[in-house]
C-alpha cells in the first residue's frame, strides 16, 4: 500500500461524498450537531442524566443523624418516618437505625445509602478544618483479583441489624471491629464487607453507635452500612441501581459508530452498484490502495466522535483518566464496525440487503460492545469489549497492559480478517456479480484457497474470529449457566464452543469444493481436512502459547477450554494431551470433508458428525479434568 | 505494443473466452465484433488487466496486463458509463489525473483541452445530471486524461444519438491518427469498417476470423458481377432499357457476354459489388454456428496468430 495514493483516494472521498450533500442538508446536520454539541455539557455540567433522581423512598426524622445524608442525595425522596414500610417507603431510619423493606427495591436502597453516607463523610471531612484530624491515616489500597466470587446483598434479612455487619470483616479486613452499630440487618456476607471494613476509618467507630450526630457518628454508621461497597458477581445478581453511569459512558461511545458505518457502507456498496467503482480498478493503484483510502474518512471520522466525547466527559468529570486507553481501546472497535460493514457491503447485493446487513452489524456488534461494557464494575467477563477499558479509563480506574490486550487483540485481529476477506472480493469478477450472500462467503473463503495447503493459512486466518465468537458465546452462555446444573452450563458452553470451531474449520475446505479447487475423491477431502485440522491446531495452540505466557484470566481459558491441562502432569501425559487435540482436529476436519465432497447436504451431516465426535471428545476431557 | 496469447477465460467451468491468439502493433486501431455473449468484452478486460485470465496471457507496451505502470500507460473506456455523478465533470477529472499521477497544472490544461475537443458543455454541472451523451463524453474524457499510448474502447457509442455517436466516432478517428493504439469494439459494424485497420470477428468465446477487411472479404465475402447487357440473356432483369444478370465468377461473366453476343447484343457494363463488413461477418457467423463445438475446440488449439 501506499500512504500517498490512500491519502488522495481519501481526500477525494470526501470530496466526491461533499458533492452529495447540498447545502440546505449540510446546514441542518450542523445545526442538529451543534445542538447535540451544546446539550451534552450542559446535561454533564448538571450532574449528569439523573435517571435515578428521587428512586427511592426514605422515611426519616429531621433530627436523625442521617437525616442530611438522604437530604443530600437526589437519588433519595425523603417521606415521613412512621410511613408504612414497603408500601410507602423503601428505608424506615430511625435515630441511626435503619430497616429496609423486605424487597430487592429495599435492599438496593439500602446499598445506595452506604455510598451516601461515604460520600457525606468524606464532605464533611473535606471540610475540617484540621485535615490531619480528619484523615489521620494514609491508606494505600491495594485490590487482588479474586478467585470466587461472592454475590452481593445476599445476606440479610432486612429488618433490624444485628451489630455485626461490619464484623463479618474479620475474615480478611481484620482492622474493622467496631462496625458494630447497629444500623443495619444487611451488609452483605461478612466477607465482602471485610474488604471494605478493612478500610475504612476505624478510629471513628464505635462512637457510631450511641448516635450522637457528630461526623464521627456518621462514620461509624458508614462502617455498618457499607459492609460492602464493592460489588461483584454476575449480571443476574445486580439489584438496582442500574449502573448507570456505565451504560450512559458506553452508549455515548458505540452510538456514533452506527452512524457512521451507514455512510461507509453505502459508499462501498455504491462503488459495486452499476460498475462504479471499475474504472477505480483499472487506474495505477492496488485494490488496498482502494479500500484503506476510501475507510481512512470514516476511521478518522469516528475517532474524532469518539475524541471529542471522550474529551467533553474527561474535561466536565473531575477524576477521570487521561482518556488516552479509551482512545487506544476504541480504535479496534471503530475498526471492527468498519470492517465487518465492508464486508457486509461486499456481500449485499443492493440498498436494501444492505440495510438488513448493517442493522444485523450494528445490533451485533453494539451488543458484543455495549452489553458488557455496562458491567464494567460488576465482572471481569465484561473485559470481551473494548469499551470496558473506555468507561474504565473514563471512571479513572487503572488499566493493566494485559486486560488492554484482553479487550483489544481480538477485535483488532476480527477486522483485520473481515478487511481481507472482503479484500478478495474487490475485484472486477466478484464486485459486480449478483451472487447470495451464502455464496460470497464462500467466493470470500476461496479467494483466498489456491492449492490444498491453502486451506490451514485460511483456517489460521479465521482463529481470531473464531475466539471473539468464543467470548461472546461464553459470555452469552454464562449467565443464564448460572441457574443451571453444572453439567448443564458446562456442556452449553462446550456445545457453542465446539459448533463455532468446526465451522470454522470446515468453510474454507468447503469453499474450496465448491469453486472446484480441490478433487471429489475421498483421497483429496481428507488430505484437505487434515491440513484444515493441522491449521486449527497450530493456531489453537499458538494461542494457548500466548495465555500461558501472558496468564490470561478465566474469561480467556474459557475459550480455550478444551486445551487441557498444563501443570503438574508428566512430560508423557503432557505429550499426549498436546498430541491428542491435533488428532481430535485432524479426524473432525476430515470428517467434514469427507461430506462435503457430495455437496451441501453431505457437509451438513460430515458437520454434525464432526460436531459430535468433537463434544464428546471436549466433554470428557473436561469431565476427567475439572 | 499488445500480445495476447492462448487466452482463456471459464467462468464456473464455462468457458467465456477460449485460447484467443493475437497481437495489435503500435499506432494500429484492431477492431474486436461479434454477436453479444461472443466473449468481446471479456477479452477487452483481460487486456485491461481487469481479469485474470485462467490462462494463457498478455502484455500491453511490454509490461504484463494489471501491473502498475503498464496501467499508466492504458486508458479504458467500458461499456456503461460508471461515474462518480455526485462529482462535477471537472473534480471527477481531476480526481483521475491525481491517481494518475498527473501534475495539477498539466491536468487542468488536458482537462480543458480534451472537454473543448469533445464539445462538452456545462462542465460545472454535477455529472447525474448530464445527458447520456455527456457523460459519454466525461468517460471518453476520463480515458484520456493520462494521455496514454494505449486506449481500449468497449462499445464507445452504444445506445447514442446518431448525432453524437458520428462525434465520438470522429473522434476516435482523430485519436488514431494521433499515432494511438487502439483496441475497439462495437456492433455498429459500419463504425468498425470506418475507423479499424484490422479486424477480429468473435464467436462463441473465439476468434473465428481476422485480418484487415481486403483479407476478411476475400476469405470470407462475396464479389458478385452485376452484367449489363443490350440484349436479354438468361436469368437477367430489365433495367432501364437494359438486362442486368448478377453473377458471382468471372467465368459466369464470360458466358454471359457470348450469350448477348448469340443474341445480337453486346455487354455495356459490368460493375463489381463486393461484401461488406456486416455480410462477412454475418456470414462467419452463420458458419460457425453450423459447426460442431468440437470442431471450434479443434481451430483453437491451432489457430494462428493475427
Amino acid at each position: 500500500m501506499r500512504p500517498r495514493k490512500i491519502l488522495r483516494i481519501g481526500r477525494w472521498e470526501v470530496t466526491k461524498n461533499a458533492g452529495g450533500i447540498d447545502r440546505k442538508t449540510a446546514a441542518v446536520v450542523g445545526a442538529t450537531l451543534l445542538v447535540l454539541g451544546a446539550a451534552v455539557p450542559l446535561v454533564l455540567a448538571q450532574g449528569g442524566v439523573t435517571l435515578d433522581e428521587g428512586f427511592y423512598r426514605v422515611g426519616v426524622a429531621e433530627e436523625s443523624p442521617l437525616y442530611p445524608v438522604v437530604e443530600d442525595d437526589p437519588t433519595f425522596a425523603v417521606r415521613d418516618s412512621d410511613a408504612e414500610l414497603g408500601s410507602a417507603i423503601d428505608l424506615q431510619i430511625d435515630g441511626t437505625q435503619v430497616v429496609a423493606s423486605d424487597t430487592q427495591k429495599g435492599q438496593a436502597a439500602l446499598a445506595e445509602l452506604r455510598g451516601s453516607v461515604d460520600s457525606y463523610n468524606d464532605r464533611v471531612m473535606a471540610g475540617e478544618s484540621n485535615q490531619s484530624a480528619a484523615f489521620p491515616v494514609t491508606v494505600t489500597l491495594e485490590y487482588a483479583e479474586r478467585n470466587r466470587t461472592i454475590a452481593p446483598a445476599d445476606g440479610g434479612d432486612g429488618t433490624t441489624g444485628d451489630g455485626a455487619t461490619g464484623g463479618g470483616a474479620g475474615d480478611q479486613g481484620g482492622s474493622d471491629d467496631g462496625g458494630g452499630d447497629g444500623t443495619t440487618g444487611d451488609g452483605g456476607d461478612g466477607s465482602d464487607g471485610g474488604t471494605t471494613g478493612g478500610t475504612t476509618d476505624g478510629g471513628a467507630g464505635g462512637d457510631g453507635a450511641t448516635g450522637g450526630g457528630s461526623s464521627g457518628d456518621i462514620g461509624s454508621i458508614a462502617r455498618g452500612l457499607t459492609g460492602s461497597d464493592a460489588m461483584t458477581g454476575t449480571p443476574s445478581d445486580i439489584s438496582p441501581p442500574f449502573p448507570f453511569q456505565s451504560l450512559i459512558l458506553a452508549f455515548l461511545f458505540v452510538i456514533p459508530l452506527n452512524f457512521v458505518i451507514q455512510a461507509y457502507g453505502s459508499t462501498m456498496l455504491s462503488e459495486r452498484l452499476n460498475r462504479r467503482g471499475e474504472l477505480m480498478l483499472v487506474a495505477p493503484v492496488s485494490r488496498w490502495d482502494i479500500i484503506a483510502g476510501k475507510t481512512l474518512p470514516y476511521f478518522l471520522g469516528a475517532m474524532v466522535f469518539e475524541g471529542a466525547i471522550a474529551g467533553a466527559i474527561i474535561a466536565l468529570e473531575p477524576g477521570s483518566g487521561s482518556g488516552a486507553y479509551a482512545l487506544l481501546a476504541v480504535v479496534p472497535l471503530v475498526l471492527l464496525f468498519l470492517a465487518a460493514t465492508f464486508l457486509g457491503a461486499m456481500f449485499a447485493r443492493s440498498f436494501k440487503e444492505l440495510t438488513f446487513v448493517t442493522v444485523s452489524i450494528t445490533v451485533g456488534l453494539t451488543t458484543y460492545a455495549f452489553v458488557p461494557a455496562i458491567f464494567t464494575d460488576v465482572t471481569p467477563i465484561a473485559l470481551v469489549s473494548p469499551l470496558t477499558i473506555v468507561v474504565r479509563d473514563i471512571q479513572g480506574v487503572a488499566i493493566e497492559p494485559l486486560e488492554m490486550a484482553i479487550s483489544t487483540v481480538p477485535p483488532l485481529f476480527t477486522a483485520t480478517l473481515f478487511f481481507v476477506l472482503g479484500a478478495g472480493l474487490y475485484r472486477e469478477e466478484d464486485m459486480f456479480t449478483q451472487r447470495s450472500i451464502p455464496l460470497k462467503v464462500l467466493d470470500s473463503l476461496a479467494g483466498r484457497i489456491r492449492r490444498r495447503r491453502s486451506v490451514a493459512l485460511v483456517v489460521v486466518l479465521l482463529m481470531p474470529l473464531v475466539i471473539l465468537a468464543e467470548l461472546v458465546a461464553v459470555a452469552a452462555v454464562y449467565p443464564i449457566s448460572m441457574a443451571l446444573p453444572r453439567e448443564l452450563w458446562l456442556g452449553l458452553i462446550l456445545l457453542a464452543i465446539v459448533v463455532i470451531e468446526e465451522v470454522a474449520k470446515s468453510l474454507p475446505a468447503y469453499a474450496g469444493f465448491v469453486h472446484n479447487r480441490y478433487d471429489r475423491t475421498v483421497r483429496s477431502a481428507l488430505t484437505v481436512g487434515a491440513l484444515a485440522g493441522l491449521g486449527f491446531f497450530v493456531a489453537e495452540k499458538g494461542l494457548l502459547i500466548v495465555q500461558l505466557l501472558g496468564g490470561l484470566p478465566e474469561v480467556q481459558q474459557a475459550a480455550v477450554v478444551s486445551a487441557g491441562p498444563t501443570a503438574g502432569i508428566s512430560p508423557m501425559v503432557a505429550l499426549v494431551l498436546l498430541l491428542a487435540p491435533l488428532a481430535l482436529h485432524v479426524v473432525t476436519a476430515a470428517t467434514s470433508a469427507v461430506g462435503m465432497r457430495s455437496g451441501r447436504q453431505g457437509y451438513a451431516v460430515g458437520l454434525t458428525a464432526a460436531i459430535a465426535i468433537h463434544f464428546v471428545y471436549n466433554f470428557a476431557v473436561v469431565m476427567l479434568v475439572v | 505494443m499488445i500480445e495476447a496469447r492462448d487466452l482463456r477465460k471459464e467462468y464456473g467451468g464455462f468457458p467465456a473466452v477460449e485460447g484467443s491468439t493475437f497481437s495489435v502493433e503500435s499506432g494500429e486501431v484492431f477492431g474486436i465484433i461479434g454477436p453479444n455473449g461472443a466473449g468481446k468484452t471479456t477479452t477487452l478486460k483481460m487486456l485491461a488487466g481487469l481479469i485474470e485470465p485462467t490462462s494463457g496471457s498478455v502484455s500491453v507496451a511490454g509490461y504484463d496486463a494489471g501491473e502498475t505502470e503498464m496501467r499508466r500507460r492504458l486508458g479504458f473506456l467500458p461499456e456503461e458509463s460508471p461515474l462518480y455523478e455526485e462529482m462535477t465533470a471537472d473534480t471527477y477529472l481531476r480526481f483521475f489525473a491525481d491517481l494518475y499521477d498527473v501534475p495539477e497544472d498539466v491536468a487542468a490544461r488536458r482537462i480543458e483541452e480534451t472537454l473543448s475537443e469533445l464539445d462538452l458543455q456545462h462542465r460545472d454541472r454535477q455529472i447525474g445530471d448530464m445527458s447520456k451523451g455527456m457523460k459519454r463524453k466525461v468517460a471518453i474524457a476520463r480515458s484520456l486524461i493520462n494521455d496514454p499510448d494505449v486506449l481500449i474502447y468497449d462499445e464507445p457509442a452504444s445506445g447514442l444519438d446518431p448525432l453524437t455517436t458520428n462525434y465520438i466516432i470522429e473522434f476516435t478517428s482523430q485519436l488514431a491518427a494521433e499515432g494511438k493504439t487502439i483496441v475497439f469494439s462495437a456492433h455498429n459494424l459500419f463504425h468498425v469498417e470506418s475507423i479499424c485497420d484490422r479486424v477480429a470477428i468473435m464467436n462463441g468465446g473465439e476468434i473465428v476470423a481476422r485480418g484487415d477487411l481486403d483479407q476478411l472479404q476475400a476469405e470470407h465475402g462475396e464479389t458478385v458481377y452485376h452484367v449489363h447487357a443490350t440484349v436479354e440473356v438468361p436469368d437477367s432483369v430489365a433495367r432501364n432499357g437494359q438486362y442486368v444478370r448478377t453473377v458471382e465468377s468471372m467465368d459466369e461473366v464470360e458466358a454471359t457476354r457470348e450469350a448477348a453476343s448469340e443474341a445480337g447484343g453486346e455487354i455495356v457494363d459490368i460493375r463489381t459489388e463486393e461484401s461488406s463488413l456486416e455480410e462477412v461477418f454475418l456470414n462467419v457467423a452463420d458458419g460457425h454456428d453450423s459447426r460442431s463445438r468440437s470442431d471450434r475446440g479443434a481451430d483453437a488449439e491451432s489457430g494462428s496468430e493475427a
